[in-house]
């Protein structure tokens, strides 16, 4: 029942909440002071250099991608692993074909070099 | 519950807001960033649909694989792309006055037979255990299309691993 | 037979598939044996070609194949003898595509198991999609050939067009898709079912409206595939940066596909209900055959007319399905238009894949596809000349070719069912349609060319035009088995009914 997503819903107010607030009140409370110093941009101590838009390695793509793909196959799989002992062998060989269909595109992926970082 | 009805009204409201306010946000935003930032907003009304809908399960899908991976990559590419991060798109082309009347049209056709038609509801209570029913669903009557999906997923990895491999071959044009 | 017997062509074409993938992982890029990738596809394609003949006998009535699933039985794939008929075009597609590739995949990409792994994928996606019975299963067949199609067409990744055909197509599909899929959900919402048979039992008079509107919106998907006006802008691009081989592909697996789900949904799902079709239909069709046929006469690349011209083909193919929509209700079984729409797509298919045959000898030898640097092929190679005569006739519909016989077999429906005006459109484009061939052919025969040297043409290409032309031919001169094939393919659907 949709009413059961209550608890969702009242954590995702409080979010809400929780962001708008702690962004506006150090901007409405807080004295603003702009030096070099402060405009700086932070990144665990160390130095500035460069800009932040260099050209990126496609291999990043390539690993967002296979994450959206592997993702959207284990979405595939969480239903069957529900049931996975009701359906005794015949799920386990078709969710196992799926799989080998699956492991095919991943070998591809591997022996072909992209997963290898330069 | 008597306030139930009500709550689930306002609840429908403020997601369809959501999904419409942030679809209108990804084609009128001239910034590329913003449109991405709108996709989300709007993707997450649909999976409050999903939810009023008791479709548990397709509400987490929706959050996971939509807004947590499919937006999160399309907004890796426009922040390390230098030229997308700069708001100089213009969302108008010479063709928005034909969209508009076109769209139009079809709008308000489509408004005037969704409303012309008695739409079946269904009595029987949803069903308890989405998850199951969609387990027995995918090894039961939809076998078939829960294989084809694993061929469709791998040749179209397959498909975008070739195309977005940087490395050239030499007998490559 | 059972379930999986009957899915022995998808299964075969499928093996195939990833075994080409996985030779292709396993050999690395100097082994030599590499080479034996594309005679594996073209096995493959005969031995799914085996395939679907040998089921062929047993299949006389519909048949549904689905798991079951405790009495909740939901059809999903219907082998019958128009699915197993149009499996057929598709696969000998791709055959002969693969046999027509060979030379220019070698000189353009290293990526040959991809390739062909792909190729038979997306032949097995249009077997899928032209036996579909459920909204799901054609949704789902339908993305996985337009995926397909996406990245056959985008192959050349170092080719600026290449990427860009990929691009327009696959934006243009993304949102056909899309609009298809609000037609789904307007007929789910209407009847609480995603099976065909099951809409068109529960779907009231009162509906009428919805209907239409359903099937409009449906049309957006189904046109994209078979490039119908008004869904038909991305063609022209995408067939002339797509590799050529691809092209001569696009041109007729995708249309066959498109037009088997079109046929399947109005029969299957709409076929006592009062709404008139004939209208919507007619229009469609005189709009795809004019503007196709009108655009084609202004083009100078040869890859480019002949996505116009498969346009204006599909435009011919629709006169025989709003001949069907004309049959009064009562002869409901009455498929008239159905089987000359097949009847011409068999002929479609052998003439266009030969006129692509050719397109694709001549750019290995030329490094393009310019009409005009067809001036003087005939001193170059009179075979080819004389084929692509041949070719041009037929796509005009001048005896003693297939394709008059398919235009007959359409026109002749149209006729039958009162359609005079759908007709003489029809026949009044083929003439324009003389002009643009015959420009083609004026420059073969009669210009004077600046390079005479002979044209080189491999054993796997003389096959494919050798082929194309005798079944071009044959279909004409013999063609009592092939309208009696297509007859019976068709009748064994109207036998559900």
């Amino acid at each position: 029942m949709p009413i059961d997503y209550l608890p969702i819903l009242i954590m995702l107010l409080v979010a809400i909440v929780m962001a708008v607030v702690s962004l506006a009140m150090p901007h409405m409370l807080g004295p603003k002071i702009f030096n070099k110093a402060k405009q700086e941009t932070i990144e665990s101590g160390k130095l500035n250099y460069g800009d932040a838009r260099r050209r990126v390695p496609v291999q990043y793509y390539m690993v967002a991608m296979l994450f959206i793909l592997f993702d959207v196959e284990v979405l595939f799989l969480y239903p069957y692993a529900v049931l996975f002992w009701d359906l005794k062998w015949f799920g386990l060989v078709q969710a196992g074909i799926f799989v080998l269909l699956l492991v095919e595109s991943y070998v591809y992926v591997w022996k072909k070099g992209v997963l290898n970082w330069e | 519950m008597p306030f139930e009805i009500p709550f689930v009204q306002i609840v429908w409201w403020a997601m369809t807001a959501c999904a419409i306010g942030g679809a209108i946000g990804v084609v009128s935003s001239n910034n590329l960033f913003h449109s991405a930032l709108f996709l989300v907003l709007s993707l997450f009304g649909v999976a409050g649909y999903y939810v009023l809908l008791s479709a548990g399960f397709l509400a987490v899908v929706q959050l996971m694989v939509y807004i947590g991976a499919i937006v999160i990559l399309v907004l890796f590419a426009i922040m390390f792309s230098r030229r997308m991060m700069k708001p100089t798109e213009d969302e108008m082309n010479r063709q928005w006055l034909v969209s508009v009347i076109v769209a139009a049209a079809l709008f308000s056709w489509l408004i005037v037979v969704v409303n012309s038609v008695s739409w079946p509801v269904t009595s029987a209570a949803p069903t308890a255990d989405t998850v199951l029913q969609l387990g027995l669903a995918f090894l039961g009557s939809y076998l078939i299309p829960f294989l084809v999906v694993g061929v469709l997923l791998s040749a179209a990895l397959i498909g975008a691993i070739f195309l977005a491999r940087e490395k050239v071959e030499a007998e490559e044009i | 037979m059972d379930a999986l017997r009957l899915l022995t062509p998808e299964i075969t074409i499928t093996i195939f598939a990833f075994a080409i993938i996985s030779l292709d992982i396993a050999w690395n890029d100097e082994n030599k044996s590499r080479r034996i990738l594309p005679w594996l596809a073209f096995a493959g394609g005969l031995a799914t070609l085996l395939m679907i003949f040998y089921i062929w006998p047993h299949v006389d009535q519909y048949n549904y194949t689905a798991a079951t699933d405790a009495g909740r039985e939901v059809p999903m794939l219907a082998v019958d003898r128009m699915s197993l008929f149009f499996k057929m075009i598709a696969v000998l597609t791709v055959i002969l595509v693969g046999l027509s590739a060979g030379e220019y995949v070698e000189k353009h990409t290293p990526f040959r198991g991809e390739f062909y792994g792909l190729m038979l994928l997306a032949g097995l996606s249009i077997m899928l999609l032209v036996s579909s019975t459920n909204l799901i299963m054609i949704y789902l067949a339908l993305e996985f050939l337009s995926i397909t199609s996406y990245i056959l067409t985008g192959f050349l990744r170092r080719d600026a067009r290449s990427i860009e055909a990929a691009l327009k197509y696959f934006l243009y599909g993304a949102l056909a898709s899309g609009v298809m899929l609000y037609g789904f959900s307007l007929l789910y919402g209407a009847t609480g079912s995603v099976d065909l048979a099951t809409i068109a039992g529960s779907l009231e008079t009162t509906q009428a409206g919805l209907v239409v509107a359903a099937v409009i919106l449906m049309l957006a998907g189904f046109g994209f595939k078979i490039a119908l006006v008004p869904f038909h802008q991305w063609s022209p691009d995408a067939y002339e940066g797509a590799p050529t081989p691809i092209t001569a592909f696009l041109s007729v697996g995708p249309k066959a596909a498109g037009l088997a789900v079109l046929i399947r949904v109005m029969v299957v799902a709409l076929p006592a209900f009062d709404v008139n079709w004939t209208p919507i239909l007619s229009l469609v069709a005189i709009f795809t055959m004019s503007v196709g046929n009108l655009v084609a006469l202004w083009q100078t690349n040869m890859k480019r007319m002949l996505a116009y011209s498969s346009i204006a083909q599909a435009g011919y193919m629709l006169v025989g399905l709003a001949a069907w929509s004309a049959a009064p209700p009562s002869a409901v079984a009455y498929l008239g238009g159905v089987d000359a729409i097949m009847l011409f797509l068999l002929a479609y298919m052998f003439t266009n894949l030969g006129v692509f045959a050719i397109a694709i000898i001549l750019e290995n030898q030329m490094g393009t596809s310019e009409i005009a640097d067809y001036a003087g092929l005939i001193r170059r190679s009179p075979y080819l000349s004389v084929a692509l005569l041949i070719f041009f006739l037929s796509l005009v519909g001048i005896p003693p070719t297939s394709g008059f016989i398919g235009k007959l077999f359409v026109f002749g429906a149209a006729v039958n069912q009162g359609l005079y005006v759908l007709a003489l459109f029809g026949v009044f484009n083929s003439v324009i349609s003389v002009a643009y061939y015959f420009g083609v052919l004026r420059n073969v025969f009669f210009e004077k060319g600046s390079d005479e040297s002979p044209i080189r043409v491999g054993v796997a290409m003389n096959t494919v035009v050798t082929i194309t032309v005798v079944m071009t031919l044959l279909i004409a001169l013999y063609g009592q088995p092939f309208i009696q094939l297509a007859a019976d393919s068709a009748q064994i659907l109207a036998a559900n009914f």
